[in-house]
């Protein structure tokens, strides 16, 4: 056996890979899920200033490279702030951060999509904004945005492969791995690539299945 | 704490080599562009044509860049194709990978404009005699690109975005020559602020375009324009 | 002369054109009449090759619209308007009336868009003629349908409800050229439920009754005892008389 061949430890370093990715990818979701949801309420109750600034920084991370936040949060900040910071901790807070935006948008347009006249309705019954965001909008907003968001969330899926770049031992960084060890690009991607395809049919179909129990749900409470 | 200075003024005389690179980044990101619409526009006629061979092959090349990220696919170019003995420089690699991943997007949005066209209107061609290369010529391709240029500019803006991760296969295009500025002066706070600000500025510039160009483009469209 | 035999057209287990044997001679003008679902437009498509016949056939100036070669020489002899208009959105009424002729018949662009100018003039369109379909009124649009069906000077205008989508006012602006067009000997097969008109202007009526062609007679005839001997005809026009 050649120093460059693969051994069947190979699989487990992928499938390890693939753990770190998933590790990394649920945590980040749910980190942004709950951030973009209080940046959407800041917005739905219009809080001065607040509301302004939640706008221009998601805009700001939509509109700009994930690759360069992550270098901005693991080489720029520890040089300005003289803190420390590992490529894990540098990871989870540009892709929490970058999925926060998009989940605000999406919190934004879904509350947006529940009728004007039904909140007139429930104010004239005299619920106050917070029992209305609570028992009027948040069912329907979920069953909105479930759609974008499994989208959001296989783009989500792809964007963890960028943490490779400083050093995070995820999927893609055990593919350059194994890549400069056996010299077979074409084996080692494919295997790869097919690990996140596979993943990413997962969450797409999990969405899927999340989707229509949450419309059954809604259509019947409409009863 | 000592200095929390954030300071600018260093970064000014490296504006020329950052240029530099935003220059590369344009070029590619242009030939993308253009490499994404040619692949978008066969691959969203395939997607809509008869055949169901042409059909499920398109779905599959779609399905399967969409759903790898686009770094995994930039690696299988850039260390794959000189191992079955094609060797292009990382440019053009870049170009290359960026193109087969936009055109799948691309074909999404292509084939959603053409499944949007009223049937009545290409069978109104087709009974006047018009061959299919025709009708799709100067019939349907002229109205989906109408109506699709909001979301291809998405797709695009997209990929500018996307074009950042080329600096991982030795390309030096914006991103590249930021890192290269960020080693140089120890700064990279500041250098990384200023390129985030500047993608968000660039794309911000390409969407105002993309409006303008919709409007300009369905200028004769609107309902009721007399 | 289009020969329409034993034609039969089902959609799933729908049977829509039950054996129809149909022709019709330069010169005429012919009314396909029937109640709703009765299968007239299913006809119009099967002749202009937009639906596949089940069994029979038809010919367009002895085209097969079967064979897909024939079908392109049976299309250049016919032209076809549209209930909806069906304008291509994109291109002024001049644009949209000169595609075909310079794409098929090959006539340079210059020539193609002056007839077209002429033929928006003869419907009093010409100020309109760099306008596009979204800028026009529903009845402008259907004269543009109407010049762009005649731009390939076809033996035969086939027009299914051509009027149905349209006002009143509109309808009589459309109706008066398509009357115009019958006296210069244009010959037409068409569709419509404005009975009145059918009788004022074709030479021919077609009954169709669930998918049969259970009357083709001459006009005169057909509004007479003639027709109404027949129980479905007579319910049908005393029904359409009465809306
Ligand atoms: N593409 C199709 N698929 C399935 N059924 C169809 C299709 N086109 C027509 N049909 C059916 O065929 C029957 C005849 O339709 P057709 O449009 O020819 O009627 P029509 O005589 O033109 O009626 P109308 O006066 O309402 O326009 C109808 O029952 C219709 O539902
Ligand atoms: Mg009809």
């Amino acid at each position: 056996m050649r120093y460059g061949d693969f051994t069947p430890f190979d699989i487990v370093l992928l499938l390890q890979g693939l753990g770190v990715s998933l590790a990394l990818f649920v945590s980040t979701t749910l980190i942004g899920l709950v951030i973009g949801t209080i940046w959407a309420v800041i917005r739905f109750y219009r809080v001065p200033v607040l509301t302004q600034i939640v706008t221009f920084v998601a805009e700001l991370l939509k509109n700009s490279p994930v690759l360069v936040q992550l270098f901005l949060v693991f080489f720029g900040l520890p040089a300005f702030f003289k803190i420390n910071v590992t490529p894990t901790e540098a990871a989870v807070i540009t892709l929490s951060g970058n999925s926060a935006a998009f989940i605000y948008v999406i919190a934004v347009s879904a509350i947006e999509s529940v009728g004007k006249d039904q909140l007139e309705a429930a104010r004239v019954f005299g619920l106050t904004r917070w029992q209305i965001l609570r028992r009027v909008i948040a069912p329907q907003a979920a069953a909105f945005a479930i759609g974008p968001l499994t989208g959001l969330l296989v783009n989500q899926l792809q964007v963890t492969s960028l943490i490779s770049v400083i050093g995070v031992m995820d999927l893609t960084k055990v593919g350059n791995i194994l890549n400069l060890r056996t010299l077979k690009p074409f084996i080692v991607w494919t295997a790869v690539g097919a690990l996140y395809y596979l993943t990413a049919k997962l969450v797409a179909y999990a969405g899927g299945r999340f989707e229509k129990r949450l419309r059954a749900h809604t259509a019947w409470r409409g009863l | 704490m000592c200095r929390l200075k954030f300071d600018l003024s260093i970064l000014a005389k490296h504006i020329p080599f950052l240029l530099e690179g935003a220059w590369l980044t344009l070029q590619a990101c242009t030939l993308a562009v253009i490499g994404s619409l040619v692949l978008g526009l066969a691959v969203g006629a395939m997607r809509t044509s008869a055949s169901p061979l042409l059909n499920r092959l398109a779905a599959v090349y779609v399905d399967i860049f969409r759903n790898i990220p686009f770094i995994v696919q930039l690696f299988f170019f850039y260390f794959g194709l000189p191992e079955i003995g094609i060797y292009i420089d990382a440019f053009t690699t870049g170009v290359v990978a960026l193109s087969v991943a936009g055109g799948a997007f691309t074909s999404d949005v292509i084939r959603s404009g053409i499944l949007a066209i009223d049937p009545g209107i290409i069978e109104a061609a087709q009974v006047s005699g018009l061959r299919k290369s025709t009708i799709f010529r100067k019939i349907i391709l002229p109205i989906a690109l109408r109506a699709s240029v909001r979301p291809l500019g998405s797709v695009f803006i997209n990929l500018i975005l996307t074009s950042s991760i080329l600096s991982t296969i030795t390309l030096n295009e914006l991103t590249g020559s930021a890192k290269i500025v960020a080693s140089n002066t120890f700064r990279p706070f500041e250098v990384y602020f200023v390129l985030l600000v500047a993608y968000a500025a660039l794309t911000y510039a390409v969407s105002i375009i993309i409006g303008m160009l919709h409007r300009y483009l369905n200028r004769n469209q609107s309902e009721g324009a007399v | 002369m289009i020969s329409v035999s034993g034609v039969r057209k089902s959609f799933g287990a729908a049977t829509v054109l039950n054996g129809v044997d149909l022709e019709i001679r330069q010169g005429e003008v012919v009314s396909v009449l029937g109640s709703s679902g009765s299968g007239k437009s299913t006809l119009i498509r099967c002749i202009n090759g937009l639906e596949k016949i089940d069994a029979g056939k038809i010919t367009v100036d002895g085209f097969d619209v079967s064979k897909p070669r024939e079908l392109s020489e049976a299309r250049k002899r016919s032209g076809t308007v549209f209930q909806l208009f069906n304008l291509y959105p994109h291109m002024t009424a001049v644009q949209n009336i000169a595609l075909a002729p310079v794409e098929v018949l090959k006539v340079p662009r210059r020539q193609a868009e002056d007839e077209a100018r002429e033929l928006l003039r003869s419907v009093g369109l010409s100020e309109r003629a760099e306008a596009y379909p979204s800028q026009l009124s529903g009845g402008q649009r259907q004269r543009v349908g109407i010049c762009r069906a005649l731009a390939m000077k076809p033996s035969y205008l086939l027009l299914d409800e051509v009027t149905s989508a349209l006002d009143p006012e509109m309808t009589s602006e459309v109706l008066s050229i398509l009357a115009a067009l019958a006296k210069t000997g244009t010959t037409m097969v068409f569709v419509t439920h404005e009975i009145e008109f059918a009788r004022s202007i074709s030479t021919r009526i077609a009954f169709l009754d669930k998918g049969q062609l259970i009357a083709d007679l001459p006009t005169a005839e057909f509004f007479s005892d003639k027709g109404m001997a027949l129980p479905r005809v007579a319910q049908f026009l005393s029904k359409m008389r009465k809306d």
